[in-house]
């Protein structure tokens, strides 16, 4: 049989209980010491309106993060998330903008270029059999061009009410992103542990020539992850869109890294195989909540990007020290 | 099972914390400061500026920027995480003309004044988003393109050639100023003179060494450059030299920074329209103090801008050159 | 009538011809052995039943029907099982997981047509099947890399058992398992032909072949070199054909 992870990857989570909630304890762990530690440091860190502000600055690329996390369950990687963000809210802006069509095409916009985007990157790898980590690096480049070409470098600014409030509403107080951020949440996380599709995702990361074996159709479902990926970029490019009310060419540079540190803080094994959604969440809580913090405390910037990067290694590290105890 | 326990008190614990609200006490006003990035000597220059400004006038300051300038998102969360200090002013040099405008509603909305630092925000689009800027300091940029296209007509006076324009930034603000002020200005002092090129280099000294580079293969009449910004300005006259033309190109810069001024007085960089970002900091703190003691400023300051020149420099005697840091 | 029929099997990767024209013939309850050097292409040809390959020429004809060039899913669903000789299985999925691997039951979410897995009937009918073949796992939620390579293919076997199939192919079940491990394998392989269920058995372990199997068929460089009832042969006749000195 071919292309058994086995090899490659650490020693399975316990299945010692229902494990479709699982996530890392560690990045819980660390994601509350981080909460102490900063409560203590900052008087400004422990307010409702300071954690609905991490929240809402978490909210790009932990939607993002879900994207990547069903792609890494494969065993693939998504790299041109960033890019893919920049190029929907580009065409959603453009559509209400320059093609003066009514708001609702904005969103469907934004989704569709996302969802197309993510159906090349799908085919290219699934059916031509380039490797993931180069199809969408090409993405990358091609989708960041296009957005530039399409708006000549320029912000597109100026959107409907109905999509500014998308970005900027704050029904209850809660910022609208907020609430479609952690409704995608749930809506993923239960895919991704509860149906078929999501366990398929795994399987085929975990043993690819098994799952082919048990007849699962891998090459039409590694197309159709890679289509929920660029969908849920689509997804952040239009939240992007709604909270900055323009739509801008240079959006998210270089997210896509943050979303699958996101993903590997929060459990998602990177070689494929083992993924939670609701770990993603935790990871990408975790960088919100330091970034914050740091912010609060007017940490320079370049000490900020050390601590995501020690903070992701110190996770996996304490995962380790505990498998290898096996006190999981 | 330990850890489980641990996890889930202290998360409750902090959960009754966070709901019982916040507390901060000031005694002396502290100023709010939002600068792009750190990783360029002009904003080193204005935070000195700053640092000065608000020792003279006796209120504290916390200052954040962020990793590069083009991390516009990134600007946005960290303008909404400093609200949360509630500073007295805000004083923001956006990344691009309208990134910051929900950060910055917010802040009128809290009775935060808010000052347009290095003058990159879009006034018609701030006006119909509903935000109200208290004042905008900065340079002139289409003022320093036009003392650059003068400087560059004098140094060449009496020959024909091509010019190279690298722009900032694709959408920038300030980039667009700069360029355009140099080539209208240009076009009338000296038409013999015509801008092959004008080219975005994105603030990116490499980007900038590279589009000199092919501009000289297409262009051998190639006799100038005007580089919105000094970072990309370095690059070009690296080009420039490495093709074995170092003395035949003008090359100027904006902005003054101290690696320019190493360079121009080397020899090697002809010129620069220093910015004084030193005196744009000064000043904005001290016209935000003004307006926070409820007096009236003018909507718009412009501070000078110099042509530093080899000669200006080792004659020392003009007194702007104290600001040049 | 042959349950399973196989006619004229071609298959060739590239320049390499593998199999030159395979004819093999099952019964139903019949338990066929398929012996054969490295290289004669017995895996090949399994999985050219199982569907993972297409034949470049011939026909596969099972029940009745013509599933030449079917997919593996639906080769399962015919009653065809394989437990491969890595296994295949998902080592960090459960072992109920791997039992219903392809063919979870699902269930209606709280009453809207989205339909999710059906945890509870999988891990109930998982206990259900190690019990019945009596072996011995900690618990269905135990991740299956966690297990033995005995245990490991306990799972595999209960796998290939639980959809009611017609016929079982195993690929070296035996190789790497203890003795009392190996009497395990060949008593389940004497129940299967109880129950009238058809096995294919690929093994090098001759001993294993006279204990259990009807007949034997070896293969070489890519044909049938011979297809011999089991009383009519002996261990070193089928030496010869697997090395071609017959």
């Amino acid at each position: 049989m071919t292309a058994d992870n086995s090899a490659g990857a650490p020693a399975p989570q316990s299945g010692l209980r229902d494990n479709r909630f699982a996530v890392r304890l560690e990045s819980v762990l660390v994601l509350v010491v981080l909460i102490v530690a900063l409560s203590i440091l900052s008087p400004y860190f422990l307010s409702v309106s300071n954690f609905l502000n991490i929240l809402l600055a978490t909210s790009t690329i932990g939607v993002l993060g879900f994207g990547a996390t069903f792609v890494i369950a494969a065993a693939g990687i998504d790299l041109s998330l960033g890019s893919v963000l920049a190029l929907s809210g580009v065409v959603g802006a453009l559509s209400v903008n320059a093609l003066n069509l009514p708001w609702p095409v904005a969103i469907v916009a934004c989704l569709a270029v996302g969802a197309f985007c993510g159906l090349i990157n799908g085919v290219l790898n699934a059916k031509a059999g380039i490797p993931a980590f180069i199809v969408t690096l090409g993405m990358l480049g091609v989708a960041r061009g296009l957005g530039l070409v399409f708006t000549n470098g320029q912000p597109v600014y100026g959107m409907p009410d109905p999509i500014v409030f998308l970005g900027q509403g704050r029904p209850f107080g809660v910022p609208m992103p907020v609430f479609i951020f952690l409704a995608v949440a749930i809506i993923a996380h239960f895919v991704l542990a509860f149906t078929r599709f999501g366990k398929y995702a795994q399987v085929i990361g975990d043993n690819e020539g098994a799952a082919r074996a048990m007849g699962i159709q891998v090459d039409r479902h590694r197309i159709a992850l890679y289509v929920v990926s660029g969908l849920l970029a689509g997804l952040a490019g239009l939240l992007f869109l709604a909270r900055v009310n323009s739509g801008d060419p240079t959006a998210g540079l270089n997210y896509e890294l943050t979303a699958i540190t996101a993903a590997i803080l929060g459990g998602t094994n990177l070689f494929g195989g083992r993924a939670s959604v609701l770990g993603t969440l935790i990871g990408a809580l975790v960088m919100g909540v330091l970034q914050n913090g740091l912010n609060l405390l007017a940490v320079s910037s370049f000490y900020q990007q050390m601590a995501i990067g020690a903070v992701l290694v110190l996770a996996v590290w304490l995962d380790q020290v505990n498998r290898a105890r096996g006190q999981r | 099972m330990r850890i489980k326990t641990i996890t889930i008190g202290l998360s409750a614990a902090l959960l009754a914390a966070a709901l019982a609200g916040p507390t901060s006490a000031q005694d002396k006003p502290v100023y709010g400061v939002l600068l792009k990035t750190l990783s360029n000597p002009f904003w080193g220059a204005m935070e000195q500026g700053i640092q000065d400004g608000t020792k003279e006038a006796g209120v504290e300051y916390f200052l954040q920027a962020v990793e590069s300038d083009q991390a516009a998102e990134p600007q946005l969360n960290t303008c909404n995480t400093m609200l949360q200090r509630k500073p007295a002013v805000m004083i923001t040099a956006a990344i691009n003309s309208t990134i910051l405008l929900p950060c910055l509603k917010q802040a009128n909305e809290m009775g935060i004044p808010v000052v347009d630092l290095d003058a990159n925000l879009d006034h018609e689009i701030a006006e119909k988003a509903g935000v109200k800027i208290a004042f905008t300091i900065g340079s002139d940029n289409t003022a320093a393109g036009g003392q650059g296209a003068d400087f560059m007509a004098e140094k060449l006076k009496g020959k024909k050639g091509s010019i190279l324009v690298i722009e900032g930034l694709a959408g920038n603000i300030t980039g667009q100023k700069r360029a355009k002020g140099f080539a209208d200005q240009l076009a009338k002092v000296a038409p013999d003179l015509k801008v092959v090129a004008s080219l975005p280099g994105d603030w990116d000294r490499q980007k900038a060494a590279n589009i000199t580079n092919d501009t000289m293969t297409a262009n051998p009449d190639l006799v100038g450059i005007f580089c919105a910004n000094d970072t990309m300005a370095l690059g070009a006259v690296e080009s420039v030299y490495a093709a074995g033309k170092g003395g035949e190109i003008v090359v100027i810069g904006v902005d003054g920074n101290s690696d320019a001024v190493k360079s121009i007085k080397a020899g090697r960089l002809t010129a620069s329209v220093a910015q004084l970002p030193y005196l744009v900091g000064k000043q904005a703190v001290e016209k935000a103090k003004e307006v926070l003691a409820g007096k009236t400023v003018d909507k718009f300051t412009y501070v000078q801008t110099l042509v530093l020149t080899k000669e200006l420099m080792d004659a020392g005697n003009d007194p702007a050159l104290q600001y040049v840091k | 009538m042959s349950l399973l029929e196989l006619d004229g099997i071609k298959k060739h990767f590239g320049p390499v011809q593998v199999l030159l024209s395979v004819d093999l013939k099952i019964a139903a309850g019949e338990v066929v052995a398929l012996v054969g050097d490295n290289g004669a292409g017995k895996s090949t040809l399994m999985k050219i039943i199982t569907g993972i390959h297409k034949p470049d020429g011939g026909t596969i004809h099972f029940d009745g029907a013509d599933i030449s060039g079917h997919s593996p899913g639906e080769i399962r669903e015919r009653g065809i099982e394989m437990i491969y000789q890595d296994l295949a299985l998902a080592r960090m999925q459960d072992v109920a997981s791997n039992i219903f691997l392809g063919r979870e039951p699902t269930k209606k979410l709280l009453g809207t047509p989205i339909r999710m897995i059906d945890r509870a009937r999988i891990e109930q009918e998982a206990e259900a099947m190690i019990k019945k073949l009596g072996a011995r796992v900690p618990s269905v939620r135990h991740p299956v890399g966690k297990l033995s390579g005995g245990q490991q293919q306990s799972v595999a076997i209960a796998r290939a058992l639980t959809f009611n199939p017609k016929l079982v192919i195993m690929d070296e079940p035996t190789a790497a398992l203890a003795v009392r491990e190996v009497e395990h394998v060949l008593d389940l392989i004497r129940e299967l032909k109880r129950q009238k269920i058809a096995t294919i058995l690929i093994s090098h372990r001759l001993t294993d072949v006279f204990a259990v199997c009807d007949r034997v068929v070896a293969l070489r460089q890519g044909r049938v070199a011979s297809d011999e009832p089991i009383a009519q042969t002996s261990m070193n006749a089928v030496v010869a054909h697997i090395v071609g000195a017959a």
